[in-house]
This record gives C-alpha cells, sequence and structure tokens, in this order.
C-alpha cells in the first residue's frame, strides 16, 4: 500500500511534467495573432492546459498502476476479493477539497479576470458597421464616409493595424456570427438588436498568411452557412489611409 | 384477414395511415371553409403534418396494441392478456419490463448505426475542402440527421434500454411500476425514428439538431416540422420513461433495499430521470412555439413581431444542458457498478458517489447559459454562469474519486465490459478538462462553435456513454439473452474502438483551435491535411463496429449458453437465471446488506453463499429475437 502510493505519487509527477512538455514544447495550436485579444486568449487556454494536466495525470496514474499490477487473468477464485476499502475515511473530503479549490481558481483566474479584462475598455478609436444577411457580410465605415464593401462582391475587409476597434453587428434576416479567428471573440448577429464587440487590433495580416484572417460566420443559418465568409486584411495606418483614398475616389468615379 | 394484418405493427401503421388522413382531412375542410372564398388551397405543408401528426400517432398507438391491452378499460370494456411467446412478443404491445427493454435496446442500436453510417458520408464529403458528395443543402441534411438521432440515442439507450431491463432487477422488482406505461412510451418510439427518417427524404431541415430560431421559423423546408414533431414526441418518451423508473425506484424496493443500499446503477437511472421529468418539457415547450410561429403567425421568436431569438436560446438550453446530464448520469452509475463488480471491491466513498450525482442534478439546472457567452444575452449574466459551470467539476470529481479508489488495489479481470469502463474514464476524463476551456468566457468566445466543440462532446458523448453503452452491452448481455458474447471479438472491438476515437477527436481540438469552425460542408484548404487523417481514422472507427454487429447477432443466435452469474457479481440481477424468469424472482428477495460486499466475508447484500446464484433457473426464453 505504501509502496503503491509512492508509486502513485511518482507516476502523477511524472505524467503532469510530461503533459506539460508537451503543452509547451510540441502543442502549438494558435492560428495568427491578430488582436491584444487573441493574446489574452491563449494564455488563459495555456493556463488552463497547465492547470488541467495534474488533474489528468492523476487519473492516468491510477490507471497505469491498476493495469500494471492489480490484473487478474480471469475471473478471481472465491475469497480472492480485493480489500475492502470503503472509502469512508477522510480522503473523500481532502479530494472534495482539492477539486473545490481547483474550481474556484480556475473561476478566477484565467476565467473572471479575464473577462473582466475583456470587458473593461469600452471605447474604440474607429467604429466599423459589420451588417449580415443570408448569406453575406456588409462592411460599412462610418468614421471614413461611409465606404461600404460586402463579402457578395469579393471585397477584402481592410482594417488599420494597432487600432482599438469597436464593431456594431446587425442581422437584417436571421442568426449569423461574427467570427475572426485571428482575433479570437465572436459575437452573434441577432435580428433587431445591436451587439458589440471590441477588438484592439495589432499587427499586419492577411488570408493569403493565414486562413485566420477571415470573417467567417459562427452561427448555422441554412443553405450557405458555409460560404458566408470575407477575407480580412490589417495593413499599417498609412496604408489604411491611402486605401481609404482609393475607395472614395473610385467611389466618386462611379458617382 | 390474413395473419400478417393482424399483425401489432401493422394494424399500428393502418391505423396511423387512417389517422393521419383522417387529419389532414379535417384541416382540409376546415381551411377550405374558412379560405374557400379567397382561393385558399386546403393545403399547406405545416399545418396538414402538425394536424395529421397528433391523429396519426393516436391511431399508431390504438392499432399497435394500445386499446386492446389497456385502452377498451377505460370505456368499461374487457382487455387482453398479452400472451406473444417467443420472437412475437418483441414486436407487440408487451408490458414486461425485460421485453420492453430489449426493444429499446435493438431499435436504438439500430437507429446508432444507421447514423453512424450517415456520417461516414459527411466525414467522405469532409475528407478535403470543395465539394464532393454532397451540396450545401445534403450537407445540412445529413448533419442535422447525424446530430439529432445520436442525441436521441444517447438520451434513450442507456436508460430506457439497459435501466428497463435491468433496474427492476436490481432493486427486487417484479416490474416497473407502471408496465402498460411503459410498453405506451416503448411505441412512441417508431414514429419518432418515421418521421426523421421521413423529413430527411423530404429534404431534410436546415438547423442542426438545435433548431435556432428565426432559422427554424423562416426556412421553408417542411422537413423542420416533422423534426419538431418528432422530437416533442421523444421528449414525451422521455418524460414518460422518467416518471415510471421514479415510481419504481420510490415504490418497488424489496423489503430491505434501503436507499444507503441501492446499487450505483439504480442511482444513476434515477438522478437522470429526475433531469428528464423536470427540464423536458422546456424543450418540448420551445419546438412547439417553433410551431406556432410557423403554422399560427405568432411571434415568439421574429424580432420583426415583438419576439426575441434569444429567447429560444434560453429555453432550449435550459433543456439541452440538463440533458447531457441525462445522457451520462446512468453512465456514470454504469461504469462504478462494472468497475465495482469486476475489481472484486466495494465501490469507493458510495455516499459521496451518489452526493455527487444527486450534486450534479441540481447544478444541471442553472448553467445553461454557458452555451450562449456569445449570443448577445445580457453582459451581466457571463459572470454567474461562469462560477455555476465550474462548480459543477467538483460532484463530477467525486464520480472520479469513486473510480479510481474502486480499482485501486483490486483484482481487476480485464474482460471487455471492463476495458470500455476503463476507455469510458479515460474519454470522459478528456471531455471533462476540454469542457474547463468551455465554461471559462474568455476562450469560449474563442473556441465557440468550431471543432473544438465537435471534439469536446464527442469525447464526453461517445467518449463517454457510448463508450459506456458499449460496456453495458457486452457486461449484461449473457443476462439478456441467455449466451457469451465472445471475448476475442470484443477485446477486437474494443480496440478497434478507442484507438479509432483517439484519432478521429483528438485532431479535431486542434484543427478548431486553428479557426475551422462546425457545421460547415467546405472549409479553406489550409484544413486539408487535418481532414484528410480524420475522415481515414473516422473509417477506421466506423469498421470497428463489423466485429461488433457480428460478435452480438452471432453470439446471440449460437453463442455458448450463459451461466445464471458468469461474473460471480453480487447484486440482483445476477441471482436470477439467464434470461431471468417471467416475473424475475421466484419469491421477493430480501436485501440484508450493501450491494458491493465484495471483501468482507461476513457481509452479504442478499442471504446465501457470497456471490452464487441463489435462485433455480427459469424458462424467460431468450436468444429468440
Ligand atoms: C464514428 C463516429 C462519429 C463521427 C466520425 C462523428 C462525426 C461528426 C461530424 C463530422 C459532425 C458534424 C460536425 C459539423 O458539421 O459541425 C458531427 C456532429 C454531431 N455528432 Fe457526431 N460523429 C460520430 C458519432 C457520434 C455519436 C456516437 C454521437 C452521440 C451519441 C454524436 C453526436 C453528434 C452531435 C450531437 C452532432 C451535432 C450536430 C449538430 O451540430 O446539430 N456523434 N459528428
Ligand atoms: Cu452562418
Ligand atoms: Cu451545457
Amino acid at each position: 500500500m505504501r509502496r503503491d502510493l509512492t508509486l502513485v505519487i511518482v507516476l502523477w509527477a511524472i505524467v503532469s511534467i510530461v503533459s506539460v512538455g508537451v503543452a509547451v514544447f510540441v502543442m502549438d495550436p494558435f492560428p495568427a495573432v491578430g488582436a491584444e485579444e487573441s493574446e489574452l486568449i491563449d494564455e488563459a487556454f495555456m493556463v488552463m492546459t497547465y492547470m488541467g494536466a495534474p488533474v489528468f495525470a492523476i487519473v492516468i496514474a491510477v490507471l497505469m498502476i491498476a493495469l500494471w499490477k492489480w490484473r487478474a487473468s480471469g475471473p478471481p477464485a472465491e475469497g480472492e476479493d480485493g480489500p475492502p476499502i470503503l472509502g469512508t475515511n477522510w480522503f473523500p473530503k481532502a479530494w472534495l477539497a482539492a477539486s473545490a479549490v481547483l474550481a474556484v481558481v480556475v473561476m478566477i483566474y484565467p476565467g473572471l479576470t479575464g473577462l473582466a479584462e475583456l470587458r473593461e475598455d469600452d471605447t474604440a478609436e474607429m467604429r466599423v458597421e459589420v451588417t449580415s444577411v443570408s448569406w453575406q457580410w456588409l462592411i460599412n465605415y462610418p468614421d471614413h464616409d461611409g465606404i461600404r464593401l460586402s463579402s457578395g462582391a469579393g471585397d477584402e475587409m481592410v482594417l488599420p493595424a494597432h487600432t482599438r476597434i469597436q464593431f456594431d453587428v446587425e442581422a437584417l434576416d436571421i442568426l449569423h456570427s461574427f467570427w475572426v479567428p485571428a482575433f479570437r471573440q465572436k459575437i452573434d448577429a441577432v435580428p433587431g438588436q445591436t451587439t458589440v464587440l471590441y477588438t484592439t487590433v495589432t499587427e499586419t495580416g492577411s488570408y493569403e498568411d493565414d486562413v485566420a484572417y477571415r470573417i467567417q460566420c459562427a452561427e448555422l443559418c441554412g443553405l450557405n452557412h458555409t460560404d458566408m465568409a470575407m477575407k480580412v486584411r490589417v495593413v499599417e495606418r498609412d496604408e489604411f489611409d491611402e486605401w481609404v483614398a482609393a475607395q472614395h475616389a473610385s467611389a466618386a468615379k462611379v458617382r | 384477414m390474413p395473419a400478417i394484418a393482424r399483425a401489432p405493427i401493422v394494424q399500428g401503421l393502418i391505423f396511423g395511415i387512417v389517422g393521419f388522413l383522417i387529419g389532414i382531412a379535417g384541416t382540409g375542410l376546415v381551411r377550405v371553409a374558412f379560405l374557400g372564398r379567397d382561393g385558399g388551397d386546403w393545403w399547406s405543408t405545416d399545418l396538414s403534418w402538425t394536424i395529421g401528426y397528433p391523429v396519426a400517432l393516436v391511431g399508431w398507438l390504438i392499432g399497435v396494441g394500445g386499446w386492446r391491452y389497456w385502452g377498451r378499460e377505460w370505456f368499461g370494456g374487457e382487455v387482453d392478456q398479452y400472451e406473444m411467446k417467443g420472437w412475437q412478443r418483441y414486436f407487440g404491445f408487451s408490458p414486461d419490463h425485460k421485453v420492453i427493454g430489449i426493444q429499446y435496446v435493438v431499435t436504438f442500436t439500430l437507429l446508432f448505426l444507421l447514423s453512424g453510417l450517415t456520417v461516414m458520408l459527411v466525414r467522405y464529403e469532409l475528407a478535403q475542402s470543395g465539394l464532393q458528395l454532397f451540396n450545401n443543402d445534403t450537407y445540412n441534411a445529413a448533419m442535422s440527421f447525424h446530430g439529432i438521432t445520436m442525441v436521441a440515442v444517447a438520451v434513450a439507450i442507456l436508460a430506457g434500454g439497459f435501466g428497463n431491463y435491468v433496474l427492476p432487477l436490481q432493486i427486487g422488482a417484479q416490474d416497473m411500476a407502471f408496465p402498460r406505461l411503459n410498453a405506451l412510451t416503448f411505441w412512441l418510439v417508431p414514429p419518432v425514428a418515421i418521421l426523421l427518417v421521413t423529413a430527411v427524404l423530404m429534404g431534410g431541415w436546415e438547423t442542426g439538431w438545435s433548431a435556432y430560431p428565426p432559422l427554424a421559423n423562416l426556412q421553408t423546408k417542411p422537413g423542420q416540422v416533422l423534426f419538431n414533431l418528432a422530437v416533442i414526441t421523444f421528449g414525451l418518451v422521455s418524460i414518460l420513461g422518467a416518471i415510471n423508473f421514479l415510481v419504481t425506484v420510490i415504490y418497488e424496493r424489496a423489503p430491505g433495499m434501503t436507499w444507503g443500499r441501492l446499487p450505483i446503477f439504480t442511482w444513476g437511472i434515477f438522478a437522470a430521470s429526475l433531469i428528464a421529468f423536470f427540464f423536458t418539457q422546456a424543450f418540448a415547450a420551445g419546438l412547439a412555439m417553433i410551431l406556432f410561429d410557423r403554422v399560427l403567425g405568432t411571434s415568439f421568436f421574429n424580432a420583426s413581431g415583438g419576439g426575441s431569438a434569444i429567447l429560444y436560446q434560453h429555453v432550449f438550453w435550459f433543456y439541452s444542458h440538463p440533458a447531457v446530464y441525462v445522457m451520462v448520469l446512468p453512465a456514470f452509475g454504469l461504469i462504478l457498478e462494472i468497475l465495482s463488480h469486476l475489481s472484486r471491491k466495494p465501490l469507493f466513498a458510495y455516499r459521496w458517489a451518489v452526493g455527487g450525482m444527486i450534486g450534479i442534478v441540481a447544478l444541471s439546472g442553472v448553467v445553461w447559459a454557458h452555451h450562449m457567452f456569445t449570443s448577445g444575452m445580457q453582459d451581466y449574466l457571463h459572470a454567474p454562469f461562469l462560477v455555476l459551470t465550474e462548480l459543477i467539476s467538483i460532484p463530477t470529481g467525486l464520480i472520479f474519486l469513486a473510480a479510481i479508489g474502486t480499482i485501486w488495489a483490486g483484482r481487476l479481470w480485464v474482460n471487455v465490459p471492463m476495458l470500455f469502463a476503463l476507455g469510458f474514464l479515460f474519454n470522459f476524463l478528456m471531455g471533462g478538462i476540454t469542457g474547463i476551456y468551455l465554461a471559462d468566457v474568455p476562450t469560449d468566445l474563442f473556441l465557440h462553435d468550431t471543432y473544438f466543440v465537435v471534439a469536446h462532446f464527442h469525447y464526453t458523448i461517445m467518449g463517454g456513454e457510448i463508450f459506456a453503452l458499449m460496456a453495458a452491452t457486452y457486461f449484461w448481455f449473457p443476462k439478456m439473452t441467455g449466451r457469451m458474447y465472445s471475448e476475442r471479438l470484443g477485446q477486437l472491438h474494443f480496440w478497434m474502438m478507442f484507438i479509432g476515437f483517439q484519432l478521429v477527436f483528438l485532431p479535431m481540438f486542434d484543427v478548431g483551435i486553428k479557426g475551422m469552425n462546425r457545421r460547415v460542408a467546405d472549409f479553406p484548404s489550409a484544413y486539408d491535411d487535418f481532414n484528410l487523417f480524420i475522415t481515414l481514422s473516422a473509417f477506421f472507427l466506423g469498421a470497428s463496429f463489423i466485429p461488433f454487429t457480428w460478435n452480438l447477432v452471432v453470439s446471440w443466435i449460437r453463442g455458448p449458453k450463459a451461466e445464471a452469474n458468469p461474473y460471480r457479481a453480487s447484486t440482483l440481477e445476477w441471482q436470477v437465471s439467464s434470461p431471468p424468469p417471467e416475473h424475475n424472482f421466484p419469491e421477493i428477495p430480501e436485501v440484508v446488506g450493501p450491494p458491493y460486499p465484495y471483501g468482507q466475508p461476513d457481509v452479504r447484500h442478499v442471504p446465501g453463499p457470497a456471490g452464487a446464484a441463489g435462485a433455480p433457473a427459469g424458462g424467460g426464453g431468450g436468444g429468440g429475437g
């Protein structure tokens, strides 16, 4: 019993360390990091992975020893039962306390703290109106004299780097969901109300570098939900200004 | 009249069709009477189905035996006794819980295999970007059919099948509390399957298994109406079944079977039934409101008429979160049951495990909005639902405590049911830990509606509940059929399924994080490698069901005869012959001790020598169907 316990602790430590090691050095799951919020969310993800590792490891450790040391080769004979350990002592209470502590910890960090951080700043340097209608994205730049883009026309949503942007999201018919994987967060487009998403865009990037630079509808909206996507390009400020000027020029020509 | 026309199912179908015709004719008449002058049509697919179907359902129930064996007495008539024997008794209105249990298991296993075949096509489509087999429309239909049928299987097969068969035996009862209600409940299932298949044949529906409006209101496909009707009927199955289990456990326990001596599987079914009883009506109500929106022009969910799309999501998840515990609580009970018997140890921390189940029941009702962090609901709801959701990991931890405490220092007989039980622990652990990411708002805003979610819920439902289902199927196969399965084929099935499962669903976490969203027929070609790998693995996983089906069919027909108690297990179902005699126990047993008295020579669950079969062999006549 004593030896088995030591063994579990050793195995637990090993499996925990290996899992964390895999998480740190092998796993590279995240797509392009295009916003400050992405950093926060990726970090929260990793923190939870580190916290999950020992929980995973304790169960795996016991399973490993059980399969290794306590296997019977067939139906056990009369009188060969295992020891009657009923678990009526202090141990379940300790387990309960430990799991409660863990639950409260993840709930606070990275849960509530992360939530607070995402919600803390409701100012923005630029506003973009996102309107969804089956199965298109219509993008409107109210701060730039009403430039209008649409996924149906094959346009690309262009944004200036290092800018905090407020997306005002609307739906004309049914539910859709506004999501740019590079910016991580998503928000549903709900008929009859405007939902808001703040994103602090950082580096430049485009769909050609990483497909995470796309608006992807993330709420099943029927027939062409699959195709309800739009490329996104984040460019430096001066390039953005040139783009705005070019848009105005071509709009003037059309008029 | 030829004999075939007197078969209950045929009569049910005839009465059902007649009922349907009466329903649509009545609807048509009313429509012509009121709309006739404006050139209105007598037929409206939505409305005609909505009225025709309930009438058809009543006709079906009457024809299949509800009148002959039950209904007549409400009007002062004499009812017949159900007398069919052999394989035929599985095709009628039998009130015997053992027959009904097998009816559920077989029906839902067939549905499971059908749904599994469908998803093989879905995976074929997803093997590479672009569209190969399906178009956007048929993809949605196939994906939605797979989703709802699998949900139905997961909700009903453990409780309806094994709960029905085993629970009365485990508590020393002769049958369920309401045997004829039990039969009626089962016979509500075929209409659900028929409706869902018909819906697909009529072009399917577009909303997955979750039927979010306004899409569910506005799409023109009539399949949506059939879907709603099917799922409302299925909700009825769930509620009626739950009532039966609750009353049975409360009132039908054998003398001495105190609450503290209930086998843990029975506790699992009891806890799941509490949830099904309290919450299922919410989903049914939500779906009924969609029907009203469609056929009556109400606007519960249409913003333009003053309704709210988010309202539906609250109603839907108010049921559908608890529903995952309807799926998994019986699985918890079952796994703990198997671990105890096959490790030859008393269940570790029994009271804490029961407490964990009750804790899950209590918390399950107050966490639903964790599915709605991105929905645009009020912002102040995020924090409380985050907190409450994280709390669920505490009672769930107690289940894991009981599991690893039970195998600790045991004598593990690692046969097929045990392998599946251990596989369950691994898979559910993965599912549980990845659930934490979805409960914490910041990460969920990212992961919601991606393949990460698809991987997570397959780990919990398929890796959890379906692995438990496989454990149950092998574990109780000798009891239910009187024959032994092939251990070697069973092990082959386990290893193929376990390895295949990991290869399919582990990469889904990754591709989800990389930005692939769910419920899509096509995706950027950057995700091609992942998806090809997943699809090949899925075919391997699908192939694991060949040895499974082969094993069970062949063993049922000509496997070696099973003993009454092949595992030398302690609980009551093992103390009677395999299969058990007609009324279960020659005389009602008396319970004198805890359910798992392993390793304690002078403790007994029932009087008699430890673990030995106590009852004479009796005629159950299995091996038939
Ligand atoms: C061979 C085994 C299976 C494979 C390869 C598989 C694969 C899939 C795939 C590819 C999807 C569609 C994802 C999407 O387009 O968003 C899906 C959806 C789903 N699956 Fe499975 N699945 C399997 C078994 C199961 C089982 C056993 C269950 C439950 C008991 C289940 C429950 C579901 C549900 C509820 C959905 C969601 C449908 C929706 O979004 O409305 N699946 N599965
Ligand atoms: Cu969509
Ligand atoms: Cu939930």
